[in-house]
């Protein structure tokens, strides 16, 4: 027994680590990067050192003032005063320029270093400043996970929203969750006919309707999305049709919309719905409807009392994959959404590649993945009481 | 079972020797792909004496280059980067120091040759419009934002850079002064209130391309993009109405990956890339605006190429690279949460 055990520990041995390396590790670090405040330790560990003595009362001693001149000045010159000038910019902008100013000139001013620096800037001379130095000296920061939800932390060390204009990304999560919801309910509703048709009909010409789902996957997500946009168009055929049927008189805005989102989105993501339903169907016992029928249902109530309860595993597991797969869409929305379209996956990118915020970008994909999260383990609830259900019918 | 530990063992060193960096890797130069980089793989790269040259395209996304870096893993050599993302880079040590004792310093243009980066060529983007379809358009983004005199749908950049200059502009400030109201917030809101007026015929693009495309099909009346894809547009026959006082532009540059196994070759292949004999070359085949001094003022290469950016520079707005790198990760977020209002 102990022998069996361990042969099949050492076979799912690689699995195991595969999933460790190539998705639990990753996940870890990425989360982790969501909180990291490495920055301002990394690049100025003595100021560091000497503010954390600071009681955070009146200005700070004149140890943290030459340290600070210093170890700027000396990151500066050999080249990793950027990534902390940016995590310090990104918490209060103009940081940065008072930061590379003060680098440029540290070699220049003498000690005192309080008075130098402050008649250099004169933010140097305001405790705020300061305080925003020491709080930054990590190791861990709730500044993006905070700022992902649109809140920031207040002088006085509260909560409080940031400023109306720069508010974002709770709207965004909402945006995103919402276009999720409805594209998942239209794939449901448009795979469930035909996967049941698709189970309903004989061999070959049910391997050939499952070719037909299938060949979509044949190209990418960025063909089928440019597609759309050629499609949709102001002068394209869609338009051109609705005109010359009379439906409408001038051609109708419907790239950048949302609608133009949801049509693309559901195109891409009708296969992944089609196929768990199918299969589920696939395998229904025919004896249950049978039965049903023999003790006087219609086809209604046969039907909505018998099949649908039982196909309903697939149903979810169809709609759990559509919704997963929606949430992180970034290629349909980007090509024929509009400016108000555009969904969390977006800013991730965003940050990841081109404002090289990782912490910004971590945070985004943390609720990112909360949201999936929630949404498998509401499935999972869903299934297991369907089954159940299932059980008693 | 020890055996097969002992092969996976040597599976395994196999597998890592594949992935780890190759010693002798060919010099690999990295720039925005296209036909413009054809046609710097026939007039600079390839008629570098000093080794063969692989050149590759990337989207200008600087994120890759610093997991490169911090990977230890660099399998670029040169790269062709974008103001900000230089400045940025040197200072984070992303970027090696350009060796002006290998890259001549005098020949670039002034503000050409920076710490980490020789200056390359220059981009810019203007308002302009199909006169096939609008007999007349804005010249000016005074124009440009005036929606009694020009009706008709029009497209800025998706982004903060570029669109509130633009804004500040169409709102009548003068284009000396546009990074000094900015950089106030007084400033910031009348750039955002300007972006206010003119968003019910506003569509924004995010490509390149776009602006190009939403012209051709109608989808907008009058667009700001950039002056290289319409001036060649102009010379595949289109009737677009180039804007040149709309201007606004940068400069990109030539860059060492910072840890490069080729840092040495890479220098001359710089060396060699800016030199006047093939970047007049290159002037022949695509009016690229360069960073070559001599060759950016030679009458004849000026001459041959009417829709060089270079030609018209001089009423134009150089984009300002530091107020960017300040203002623009808060100006960003402002103008996402406007856009997406």
């Amino acid at each position: 027994m102990r022998r069996t055990n361990w042969l099949a520990a050492l076979l799912i041995a690689p699995l195991m680590l595969l999933i460790l390396g190539s998705f639990l590790l990753p996940v870890g670090f990425a989360l982790f990067t969501a909180v990291a405040d490495r920055e301002v330790a990394t690049t100025l560990p003595r100021t560091r050192a000497a503010l954390a003595a600071w009681d955070g009362q009146g200005l700070p001693p004149e140890a943290a003032f030459a340290a600070m001149a210093q170890e700027l000045g000396q990151a500066l010159e050999e080249r990793r005063i950027g990534d902390m000038a940016q995590r310090l910019n990104f918490e209060r902008t103009g940081m940065r320029g008072l930061l590379l100013r003060t680098a440029r000139a540290a070699g220049r001013m003498e000690a005192p270093y309080a008075a130098s620096m402050v008649a250099l800037d004169p933010r140097w001379g305001e405790r705020d400043t300061w305080l925003l130095v020491q709080r930054a000296g990590g190791p861990v920061t709730p500044l993006y996970l905070l700022r992902a939800m649109d809140l920031q932390r207040a002088p006085d060390g509260g909560l409080q929203e940031v400023a109306v204009e720069e508010a974002l990304y709770r709207q965004l999560f909402w945006r995103t969750l919402g276009i999720s919801l409805a594209v998942t309910a239209l794939c449901v509703l448009l795979a469930y006919p035909v996967a049941y048709t698709i189970a309903k009909l004989r061999a070959p010409w049910s391997s050939v309707a499952l070719m037909l789902v299938l060949i979509p996957f044949w190209s990418s997500v960025l063909v089928r999305s440019t597609a759309w946009f050629v499609l949709l168009q102001r002068e394209g055929p869609v338009n051109q049709a609705m005109m010359a049927l009379g439906l409408i008189d001038a051609p109708m805005q419907i790239v950048g919309t949302r609608v133009a989102v949801v049509v693309a989105l559901v195109h891409v993501l009708l296969p992944f719905a089609v196929l768990p339903m199918h299969s589920v169907m696939k395998r229904l016992d025919g004896t249950y409807l049978r039965a049903a029928a023999s003790l006087g249902a219609n086809g209604l109530q046969r039907f909505l009392r018998v099949y649908l309860p039982m196909s309903l595993p697939g149903v979810l597991a169809g709609a759990a994959m559509v919704f997963l797969l929606a949430v992180g869409m970034y290629t349909a929305p980007a090509l024929v959404g509009g400016d108000r379209d555009q969904m969390v996956a977006w800013f991730i990118a965003y940050f990841m590649n081109r404002e090289v915020n990782w912490g910004m970008a971590a945070a985004l994909s943390a609720y990112l993945l909360a949201m999936t999260g929630t949404a498998i383990g509401l499935a999972r609830v869903l299934t297991g009481s369907v089954a159940t259900i299932g059980g008693r019918a | 079972m020890r055996r097969l530990l002992g092969k996976l063992a040597g599976l395994a060193l196999g597998v890592a020797a594949m992935v780890s960096p190759a010693t002798a890797r060919d010099l690999t130069v990295v720039a925005g792909g296209g036909a413009l980089q054809d046609h710097m793989r026939r007039t600079l790269f390839s008629t570098f004496a000093g080794g063969p040259v692989v050149d590759t395209a990337y989207d200008y996304n600087v994120g890759p280059i610093r997991a490169m870096v911090q990977a230890r893993n660099v399998t670029w050599d040169v790269v062709l980067v974008e103001a900000p993302d230089l400045i940025r880079g040197c200072e984070d040590g992303i970027f090696e120091r350009i060796d002006y004792g290998v890259v001549d310093r005098a020949k670039f243009m002034p503000g050409g040759a920076t710490t980490c980066g020789a200056g390359a060529i220059g981009w810019g983007v203007a308002v302009f419009y199909d006169e096939a379809r609008h007999a007349n358009g804005p010249a000016t983004f005074q124009e440009f934002w005036d929606t009694q005199r020009f009706p008709g749908r029009r497209t800025l950049r998706r982004g903060a850079r570029i669109t509130l200059e633009a804004a500040l502009m169409g709102d009548g400030v003068a284009p000396a002064d546009v990074y000094r109201v900015l950089a106030t917030p007084a400033g910031q809101a009348r750039a955002f209130a300007a972006l206010d007026r003119l968003r019910p015929s506003l569509v924004f693009w995010t490509g390149g391309q776009q602006p190009i495309e939403l012209v051709n099909s109608g989808e907008v009346a009058y667009a700001l993009g950039f002056v290289g894809r319409t001036a060649n547009g102009i010379r595949a026959g289109a009737r677009y109405n180039l804007r040149w006082p709309t201007l606004l532009y940068a400069y990109d540059s030539w860059a060492v990956v910072r840890g490069s196994s080729n840092a040495a070759a890479a220098m001359r292949l710089i060396q060699h890339i800016t030199e006047p004999g093939p970047v007049t070359d290159l002037t022949k085949l695509w009016p690229i605006n360069p960073a070559t001094a001599s060759v950016a003022n030679d009458p004849d290469v000026r001459a041959r190429n009417p829709l060089m950016m270079t030609n018209h520079q001089a009423g134009g707005l150089e984009i300002n690279t530091e107020f960017w790198l300040e203002y623009g990760p808060d100006l960003e977020q402002r103008f996402a949460a406007w856009v997406n209002r």
